[in-house]
């Protein structure tokens, strides 16, 4: 089984509270963000109970007909939270926000908050390091193809934003000049639409090209020269285009 | 009826209410067991000190509606009296206990170790802050029946009353000697104590409802909340 990797000192007092109440009938809930792990560590914590989403109201009730220990994942999205018998059950359920504060308060004998990732340094890096991996061996590259430490850390919608901007940063890094012409024939191909597309469309090549030259030479001038326009018609695109 | 030949110690002994005797120095000459049990929650001075306070001007015996609370110890009149000038009667009057009006289903009831769902209140505690705890438990506390959810739940409002607190110490123990009836029976009690600088009384009533739900003596002070938990078996 998958351990759950922690090493913020909060959720190890959720796991070692979690523990000690592995065999008595109370009911739980996880609060937090979500894709901080709630719901991995409700599975890691009780790997043999069935887990029902709070969405499947009519699957939960029959649930809690037949069994004593059931993990409930998105508990906000349950409107009938308040006829819920938990009496002599072991309920852990996850939410990705408080929702009705009264009716948790009242259902729920422990309440626990699950931390952002932003709060967990180390384990952004333990998952930074997971997620990179994974990407390497599901796109079949090898480590001497991607610079491991230019990975972005995106944590703004927490594992799940990390996870996507490691396989779109790798998938940018390995990217082919034709790959970038069948994407922009594919992107055209789906666009095209109307009148004034070489005007609404070129910015898809001007921007970026603008963008990139400006960093890497300096000035405006430089770059026009570089680019073998007028400095006037880069200060036009440059206006049009928005970039700073 | 010549009462002269009843030795009435025995009864005074094991009367409910606490009847205690002093000398002229406040030296106490006898108590009952129950006063014995009151000892434990209130000094010998200040008893002394409402027993004078209280004494009537001539010889003789004074009732007066008063109320004292010490710990769970509550009063609603004593009786102050003397017929020499060397000893002083001092009898309180406990106030009757309110019969629960929610009965406990005993059969729903669950054995359950309370340190470790003391335990893990306290870890859940410790999620949300970082204040000083010394813990005093009895670890050979039987396991008794509780409704170990709603029991949770009053741990967790217990202990979240002393969120801001500074350095607070938690004790869980047997009350040696006292005892509740539930269903004509005898159970022990056990004392969950906590106590710090100050506390939050926001959540008092919901601490009551739900003691009561679980037939639990609560007492709240304004540094201390304490629960008096029946030991059923």
């Amino acid at each position: 089984m998958e351990t759950f990797f922690t090493t913020s000192n909060k959720i190890q007092h959720i796991i070692k509270s979690f523990n000690l109440i592995k065999t008595l009938y109370v009911s739980s809930i996880i609060i937090g963000d979500a894709n901080t792990g709630k719901k991995t560590l409700a599975r890691y914590l009780f790997p043999d109970a069935p887990m029902v989403s709070g969405e499947n109201q009519d699957e939960l009730k029959t649930a809690l007909q037949n069994y004593d220990e059931i993990i409930i994942s998105d508990f906000e999205k349950l409107s009938n939270q308040t006829d819920l018998d938990f009496t002599n059950k072991r309920i852990i359920a996850t939410a990705n926000y408080l929702g009705n504060p009264t009716s948790i308060d009242e259902l729920f004998a422990f309440i626990y908050t699950m931390p952002p990732l932003q709060e967990r340094p180390d384990d952004v890096k333990y998952l930074h390091h997971k997620f990179s991996k994974e990407a390497l061996d599901t796109l079949m590259l090898l480590q001497t193809d991607i610079d491991l430490n230019t990975l972005p850390i995106n944590l703004s919608d927490n594992s799940k934003s990390l996870k996507q901007s490691i396989y779109s940063h790798m998938i940018k890094q390995t990217i082919a000049i034709d790959d970038m012409r069948e994407i922009l024939y594919d992107y055209f191909y789906t666009h095209l639409d109307g009148n004034d597309n070489y005007r609404k469309h070129i910015g898809l090549f001007e921007k970026p090209l603008i963008e990139a030259g400006l960093k890497k030479f300096g000035s405006q001038l430089q770059l026009s020269q570089k680019l073998g326009i007028n400095r006037n018609t880069l200060r036009k695109k440059i206006n049009e285009h928005k970039i700073d | 009826m010549n009462t002269k030949s009843i030795d009435f110690q025995s009864f005074v002994e094991w009367d409910n209410s606490p009847f205690i005797l002093f000398d002229n120095q406040g030296k106490i000459i006898y108590l009952n067991k129950v006063a014995e049990i009151l000892f434990g929650y209130v000094s010998k001075k200040e008893l002394y000190d409402i027993a004078l306070s209280y004494a009537p001007q001539n010889f003789g015996y004074k009732t007066t509606a008063i109320t004292l609370n010490y710990d769970s110890f509550n009063f609603y009149a004593i009786t102050v009296g003397y017929e020499n000038e060397y000893q002083l009667s001092f009898r309180l009057y406990s106030s009757p206990r309110i019969k629960p009006a929610h009965a406990l289903e005993k059969d729903k009831l669950i054995m359950t170790d309370i340190n470790i769902l003391l335990e893990a209140n306290i870890s859940l505690f410790k999620t949300i802050n970082t204040n000083k705890l010394q813990l005093l438990t009895d670890q050979d506390l039987p396991s008794f029946k509780i409704d170990q959810n709603n029991f949770s739940k009053l741990l967790r409002k217990t202990l979240n009353a002393f969120r801001s607190s500074d350095s607070i110490d938690i004790s869980l123990k047997l009350l040696i000697g006292q005892h509740v009836i539930i269903d004509n029976a005898k159970v022990a009690i056990v004392q969950f104590s906590i106590g710090a600088n100050g506390r939050y009384t926001d959540t008092d009533h919901d601490i009551r409802s739900l003691a009561i739900l679980s037939q639990i003596n609560c007492i709240t002070k304004e540094h201390t909340l304490k629960l008096e938990i029946p030991l059923i078996q």
